[in-house]
């Protein structure tokens, strides 16, 4: 039973919050008019505002099975996409734009990996250290006087720009979403078919041993980065296009969520174990009920609902896996 | 209380220390005597650890009974026993390298009120003792500028002001210069001085003999004799009383190894090895014997490229690039020394364990063959008798023994043409031990070369057809096994007295 619970535990979570939220009476659910949870465009709307949540979830969690965390998930997100729209608004057609945007994501991946592999600064505070960097570098980008790049005038943001994010192309879903689903499939493949997944769980399992089995540790750990800051860079794409502006602290909060939600997942913080599915599953978990509570709380109390609801999934979740490990 | 100063400081009457399968002490009786230093000495698996855990109070005794200054002694944990006086100086030091040597000493004893630190005679007490013992060591210095045997003297120095009288010290030379354990013996001395009574426990046996008052010698988990260092005549005596007359089982050779050489050693020189060479041949069983300290592990690490070392190592008549990644393409796999730490991912299942060393091989441009990985985790569960119900179990569920055979698997499974085993077969039961040693066989049958690191003389008789005797991280000698190799003489050379030192 006990098993059942570690195995399933995450789903039966979210099963229950979207039953709760379904059974509440929503008069107050003004934004989507029609009072009920489970309504085709409420659903669709949630779903389009995890895109960017959802497109990092994966790589944030082989991240960290590897043993390692990335605090400037939120700045490489904010500064793609300030660049995404700065290449947009000068006439960069949007597959150009969007495969450059991922390019940078892909450096500065590559330069989190360089301070933590090469120079070897403990991973926290080297992320911490880029997280400033990013975020400094994506507010110079943007000229005095304005928060974001957007249309001012006669200078305006190309047509295509926004559909990427809203405008549905399968299931009334947009791209955005559907390139992170293609993201999570292509991670949970990583994950259990590839060499570099079982590296990553060797590595964050025992480096010790994992370099005494002839693995490169740190060619993994660099990869991973590199991964990460992609991964990063598609979700400033989608909030970019989802807002239609390029705005550099969009992404600021976003590595709090990250961790949330691989902790929801089961993701150890210590390495050595989790799934990317999973984490998928606990980053819907935080969008459902970050939505579903703009309808149901002022929003005064909101942050503070989710804190408690967190925490008790967070708590029940080491629960039953001591008791599963019993 | 005159009482309490006629009976010896600690003594122990019929203790007996059972493990499912083993007797690791045996009906053990002896005392020790106020303010000496004591010795105590026997072969790897003697019971000597066993017996100081009891001690320490690290682990019950199944019978028999412990005394402290005459009244029964039954500690439960280490705590206790430094309640009633007895501190062990452990092998790993417990400094914390960012204070003061001070701050070190009175660690965990500050006296305080409200949360604040308040002036006591503590200080006082503590550089009373430290000056005492070792003069030389500034109290305000920080531990992370003093050498490992200073760090180690502070240690000491805790324990002595803490109240113990009688501190353990188990191997506390085994990384130190020569010029260090002059001065620890020095420091050792100073602390009989103060009424402090040393339990010494050493391979050692010059130190043995140059310091000691009392020996205690034990043997297959048997009290041996206990008698002053002064009745004993030198060297020999002592060697003598730790083998025994009972013969080892020792392996005769096999014959037919080819002269084909597979990996050749050239004055191999780093912080701890002094110039060493030798070769393996095809299909040979090598060992590696010699004390803790002796530069097994260091030989083990440089030969997989785990570690730098200066000197020239060839494979198969080719230089082999200096890392794990590269000697393992060359084929050569280690089994670490720490399985637990080294050797295995517990937080992964016995399938994903045993390709670890080889997923290229079962997988195409980075795809990897689910079907092919869980085929070779059956084949090897099967070939090592690995005992579980599932290949699906996480390896930290499993016993030592079978733990340390998914270790193997995960080497074999390299395709190696030389296995380096590093202590195969320590904290692993007997009748795995027997298993471990038949695989072995089985692969030099099969034409591949094994060298074993070990400390066990039984373990290097028992198995292997050469036999290299290391001291201090030199080559001391090298011999064929055969069934009458002289053992006194093995013991004597890596004990350190192969330079004409009293025989």
């Amino acid at each position: 039973m006990a098993q059942f619970l570690r195995n399933y535990y995450i789903y039966l979570v979210l099963l229950v919050i979207i039953v709760i939220l379904s059974l509440t009476n929503l008069d107050r659910f003004d934004l989507f008019a029609r009072g009920n949870f489970l309504y085709d465009r409420n659903i669709i709307n949630i779903l389009r505002v995890s895109a960017p949540l959802l497109t990092l979830a994966g790589a944030f969690t082989l991240l960290m099975v590897s043993g390692y965390i990335d605090l400037s998930v939120g700045s490489t997100m904010g500064l793609s996409a300030v660049i995404y729209a700065m290449l947009a608004i000068n006439g960069v057609p949007f597959l150009a734009a969007f495969g450059l945007t991922m390019v940078c994501g892909a450096l500065l991946g590559a330069f989190n990996g360089l301070l933590v592999v090469k120079l070897k600064i403990t991973p926290v505070i080297a992320t911490l250290i880029t997280l400033s960097l990013f975020k400094g570098i994506a507010l110079l980008l943007v000229q005095d006087g304005v928060s974001a790049i957007k249309s001012i005038g006669d200078i305006k943001m190309p047509t295509w720009f926004n559909s990427y994010g809203r405008e549905g192309v399968l299931m009334g879903l947009p791209m955005a979403f559907w390139v992170a689903v293609a993201v999570t499939i292509i991670l949970v493949v990583a994950q259990n078919r590839t060499l570099l997944g079982k590296y990553a769980a060797a590595t964050g399992g025992n480096p010790i041993a994992a370099k005494l089995s002839g693995i490169q540790t740190g060619r993994v750990v660099f990869v991973l980065y590199i991964i990460v800051g992609v991964t990063a860079a598609l979700a400033g794409i989608a909030r970019s296009s989802f807002m239609s502006l390029g705005d550099p602290l969009s992404g600021d909060g976003m590595e709090l969520n990250a961790i949330l939600i691989v902790l929801i997942g089961g993701t150890a913080f210590s390495g050595g174990e989790g799934r990317v599915f999973r984490s998928f599953i606990g980053a819907l978990i935080i969008m459902v009920l970050t939505v579903g509570m703009l309808t149901l709380v002022p929003a005064y109390f909101q942050t503070l609902v989710i804190g408690a609801a967190l925490l008790a999934a967070a708590a029940s979740n080491h629960l039953i896996s001591r008791k599963a490990a019993e | 209380m005159t009482n309490q100063q006629q009976s010896p400081v600690l003594s122990v009457e019929g203790l007996v220390k059972d493990y499912p399968g083993v007797r690791a002490v045996d009906d053990v009786s002896f005392s020790i005597e106020r303010s000496t230093v004591h010795c105590l000495i026997g072969e790897n698996g003697a019971g000597k650890s066993t017996l100081i855990k009891m001690l320490t109070g690290a682990l019950q005794p199944t019978h028999g009974t412990m005394k402290v200054n005459g009244s029964v002694y039954q500690p439960n944990n280490t705590h206790e026993a430094r309640g009633h006086g007895i501190a062990t100086l452990f092998q790993e030091l417990h400094v914390v390298d960012e204070l003061s040597v001070l701050e070190n000493l009175t660690l965990g004893m500050e006296v305080s009120r409200f949360g604040f630190f308040i002036k006591s005679d503590l200080e006082d007490r503590v550089i009373q003792t430290l000056k005492a013992i070792e003069p030389s060591i500034d109290p305000s210095a920080r531990v992370s500028s003093l050498s490992v045997a200073q760090k180690q003297i502070i240690e000491i120095a805790r324990a002595a002001s803490s109240g113990a009288n009688v501190i353990i010290m188990d191997e506390p030379t085994a990384a130190l210069s020569e010029r260090e354990v002059d001065r620890l013996f020095g420091v050792i001395r100073r602390l009989q001085e103060t009424g402090v009574t040393v339990i010494y426990i050493s391979h050692k046996l010059d130190e043995i003999l140059n310091l000691g008052d009392t020996v205690t010698v034990m043997r297959d988990g048997k009290h041996i004799i206990t008698k002053p260092l002064s009745e004993v005549s030198g060297r020999a005596e002592l060697i003598e009383l730790m083998i025994g007359r009972s013969a080892f089982q020792t392996h005769t050779p096999r014959t037919k190894i080819s002269d084909e050489i597979l990996l050749k050693a050239e004055n191999l020189t780093n912080d701890l090895l002094k110039d060493v060479s030798f070769h393996i041949h095809k299909g040979e069983i090598v060992g590696f014997y010699g004390l803790v300290g002796a530069g097994k592990t260091e030989i083990a690490r440089a030969l997989f490229g785990a570690d730098q070392v200066a000197g020239s190592i060839s494979f198969k008549g080719q230089k082999v690039g200096r890392s794990p990644k590269h000697a393992i393409e060359a084929g050569i796999a280690l089994v670490p020394e720490e399985r637990r730490t080294q050797g295995l991912f517990t937080n992964l299942t016995i399938r994903e364990n045993i390709p670890v060393m080889n997923l290229r091989n079962l997988s195409d441009y980075g795809i990897f063959r689910s079907a092919d990985e869980v085929a070779a985790a059956i084949e090897y569960v099967d070939k090592l008798s690995i005992a579980t119900d599932s290949i699906e179990k996480h390896t930290e569920k499993l016993s030592g023994g079978n733990q340390q055979k998914v270790v193997l698997a995960k080497c074999l499974f390299s395709d190696a043409d030389l296995l380096l085993l590093d202590e195969p077969t320590r904290g692993v039961d007997v009748g795995a031990k027997t298993e471990i040693y038949d695989i072995i066989k089985d692969l030099a049958d099969e034409g591949n070369s094994v060298a074993i690191f070990s400390s066990e003389l039984e373990e290097v008789l028992g198995i292997c057809d050469r036999i290299f005797l290391l001291y201090s991280g030199s080559l001391e000698e090298e011999f064929i096994n055969s069934p009458d190799v002289d053992v006194s003489h093995i013991l004597n050379v890596v004990t350190g007295g192969h330079e004409g030192a009293v025989l």
